[in-house]
């Protein structure tokens, strides 16, 4: 399915509500198949205000390329379009991002218009719901530059037809902090800021008010500003194409502090950052030692 | 020497291979101000009061009124946005000849060596005569910059046209913008302060508590013995009352150091061991060195004290949590060393800047262990071993304080004056700078 323009987010979130109204009203039998589709935008502008502001907010250098976070944020409304559809068989409010994986395969500069297509796949049970991944591929010219899937999680659905879940919790391994190279200090303002740099306005980071109307204790920080942050530290200077990707655990409530270690695959020994070695990194809350994510970053073979 | 002109004979030190030796560029003398703890004497002076009076302290020593000096050269770690040309206002303040060239570094706690360097490498090719290097800091005059967000709105408001324009950019601004940034001594891409990074690299190094108290005390009885024998006499001129570094305590005992809380380092597993004792406090002050060729210092029949021999700088990967984020002269070490065919022992005095005591017990340790130096230095094996005897023994910034820009121009001069007054010998500085880098020099007595 073409769509014109990419739409709007806030829109979105509008008939997320009032679809989720509706259910509720109406009861409505939920489609129980993800449907074939692909929604796909051609020849998508780069606004050079917007990033600018997105990269100072991220901490990255305000280069012409597009840093791979941005492009997630710039192609997240058409993955949200598939996901607001009538035939989505998952409500949206209330998923939750369990993982991200991306390919960045080259540098994408602003002044390059963007073909954003996006569609589901692999919906299959969760221990606590129904899982779904949502794959956005970016093109420029034709040319694959970016490929994302995301992976939500729609909590407490459970829809017929899917294999049952593994009863067992999965392992939890303990997870022992290591030795911290940086510390994030979020405001209760994160959200908020994070939000008009990348139009996700959903309510759950907005504010406590508006998480706690959703049945959150506090509001919480986006996983994709998590994600973008580590990134602006731990993808090594110089690699241009990499594969990045980050696993959220528990959710980092705002404000927070947020130890953050980042290493290379060699450990604390000497070495290079150059192109060939990669990156982990992991951010865990420094009070309470539970982790909030884990990831890598490993550059691609040119 | 054997001749004063233009020494000829082979290159061994700083010419590099096969090239003959430029000429020596020789330390003079210096002068500084007391440096006192923030809040303190210095509170309501600015960096170019602060540069001006110790610029102003070398003028008198050396007899430098109205007198045109090749180039002078300094900076500050934290500057107002206004002090842009920070070292020229400064001369022009000062009795020098108006018609005396300036320009400001910045190499965060390096700025004072760096200058002294850079100074050092134009009198060593020929292109100056005489110079100055320094540096001065304030941490109570600090600049305090408008929020980002009133920032936006005010650039905004300045570049729009129309009364409408003018209007919607003012209309941006928002009550929290109003609030004011100080500046912090939190590296920008970790958001660790640097006795938070140093906690890491001292924990990583099992660096005790009782050793860095140790240093500490040795710091504060070194300084203040140095006082009491008159060593200070020729370098330093009293400022706003100060005639001695205000943190100096020279009753600093075992007992008192232990009795402090640790500061840095709460959240590692190992116990916590850096105190406000063993860490340098907030500081304000500045210092100044005379530098010349040699054929400048004997024409004006001014004192020869030493040598600058070479200088090597190193930054290190701390993001990456590769190495501690001060351990950068660690690596400098070494390759000065190879250039100029010395060892670690080669020396009779170590300036080691304290900026934590374990700061310096971690590169000791980092050089006397064998791994390390073969694994992240590449060396055979251990670098060397120090004679703790031979180390900081006229105090050093634990005591003396730590303006950070000033801290090389103290070093350089008084280092200077230890080997002048030992009458032959090396000596090693080491100084650790933010963003993981670090400066190294060597000096010669003469």
């Amino acid at each position: 399915m073409k769509l014109d323009h990419v739409p709007s987010l806030p829109g979105l979130y509008g008939t997320a509500v009032a679809a989720a109204a509706r259910d509720r009203v109406f009861r409505k039998q939920a489609a129980e198949q993800l449907p074939w589709v692909r929604h796909e935008v051609d020849r998508v502008p780069v606004d050079v205000g917007e990033l600018t502001r997105y990269q100072h907010l991220l901490g990255e250098p305000a280069r012409d390329c597009l840093p791979s976070g941005f492009i997630h944020a710039l192609a997240f409304p058409v993955a949200m379009s598939v996901m607001t559809a009538d035939d989505f068989p998952l409500p949206l409010l209330g998923m939750i991002h369990l993982r991200n994986q991306v390919e960045h395969y080259r540098t994408v500069l602003f002044s390059e218009r963007l073909d954003i297509s996006a569609w589901p796949r692999n919906m299959a049970a969760h221990r606590s719901g129904t899982q779904v991944e949502m794959v956005v591929e970016v093109r420029s010219s034709a040319e694959l530059v970016w490929r994302g899937v995301s992976t939500y999680l729609a909590k407490g659905v459970h829809l017929p037809g899917l294999d049952e879940a593994p009863e067992e919790n999965p392992p939890r391994s303990g997870f022992a902090p290591p030795v911290p190279t940086a510390k994030w200090r979020l405001g209760a303002d994160t959200g908020r800021a994070y939000a008009a740099v990348s139009g996700d306005f959903n309510p759950i980071h907005l504010s406590a008010i508006t998480a706690k109307a959703l049945g959150m204790r506090a509001s919480i920080a986006h996983g994709m500003y998590l994600a973008s942050r580590a990134l602006a530290t731990a993808r090594p200077e110089g690699v241009e194409a990499f594969s990045w990707d980050i696993d959220f655990a528990a959710p980092v409530f705002l404000p927070a502090t947020v130890a953050l270690s980042v290493r290379g695959p060699e450990g604390t020994r000497h070495g290079g950052t150059g192109a060939g070695s990669g990156t982990e990194y992991v951010g865990w809350n420094p009070r309470s030692g539970r982790k909030h994510f884990s990831g890598s970053v490993t550059p691609l073979p040119h | 020497m054997a001749n004063p002109e233009h020494p000829t004979e082979p290159s061994t030190p700083a010419g590099g291979a096969g090239t003959a030796a430029p000429r020596k560029a020789v330390v003079i003398g210096g002068n500084r101000i007391p440096f006192a703890r923030t809040g303190g004497a210095y509170a309501h002076s600015s960096n170019q009061d602060m540069l001006t009076s110790a610029l102003d302290g070398l003028v008198a020593r050396f007899g430098l009124q109205h007198e045109r000096i090749g180039e002078v050269a300094a900076g500050a770690v934290l500057k107002h946005s206004r002090d842009f040309n920070l070292t020229r206002e400064a001369v022009l303040g000062s009795a020098l000849a108006g018609d005396t060239p300036a320009y400001d570094i910045q190499q965060a706690c390096a700025t004072g060596l760096e200058t002294v360097v850079s100074m050092v490498n134009k009198i060593k090719l020929g292109q100056i005569e005489s110079a100055i290097a320094g540096g001065v800091d304030t941490a109570s005059d600090a600049p305090i910059a408008v929020s980002e967000g009133l920032r936006q709105v005010l650039l905004n408001l300045s570049r729009a046209k129309t009364m409408k324009d003018k209007l919607t950019a003012a209309a941006k601004l928002r009550p929290k913008d109003l609030a004011p940034e100080a500046p912090t001594t939190g590296e920008p891409r970790t958001g660790l302060s640097m006795g938070e990074h140093q906690a890491l690299t001292t924990a990583h190094w099992n660096i005790t508590r009782e050793a860095q108290d140790e240093l500490a005390m040795a710091s504060h009885r070194n300084l203040a013995a140095a006082y009491e024998r008159g060593f200070f006499d020729d370098l330093i001129t009293p400022y706003r009352g100060l005639a001695k570094d205000s943190n100096m305590r020279a009753d600093s005992s075992m007992e008192k150091l232990a009795k402090l809380s640790p500061v840095f380092g709460r959240s590692l597993d190992q116990p916590a061991t850096m105190t406000a004792g063993n860490s340098t406090p907030l500081t304000d002050g500045a210092s100044t060195v005379l530098l010349g060729s040699e054929d400048y210092a004997r024409g004006h029949d001014l004192p020869i004290l030493a040598d600058v021999v070479d200088a090597e700088a190193a930054a290190v990967d701390f993001v990456h949590g590769k190495e501690g984020l001060l351990m950068a002269p660690v690596y400098a070490a070494p390759r000065l060393l190879a250039r100029n065919g010395l060892k670690l022992e080669d020396f009779d005095f170590y300036e080691i800047h304290e900026a934590f005591a374990g700061t310096v017990l971690s590169a000791i340790a980092a050089w006397e262990d064998e791994e390390f130096c073969r694994t992240r230095l590449g060396l055979d094996g251990a670098l060397g071993t120090i004679d703790r005897s031979k180390l900081n023994v006229n105090g050093s910034s634990l005591a003396a304080g730590h303006p950070f820009a000033a801290t090389g121009g103290r070093i350089v001069a008084s280092l200077a004056k230890t080997l002048h007054e030992a009458g032959s010998g090396r000596g090693l500085i080491s100084i650790c700078a933010a963003g993981g880098q670090g400066v190294v020099a060597i000096l010669e007595a003469r």
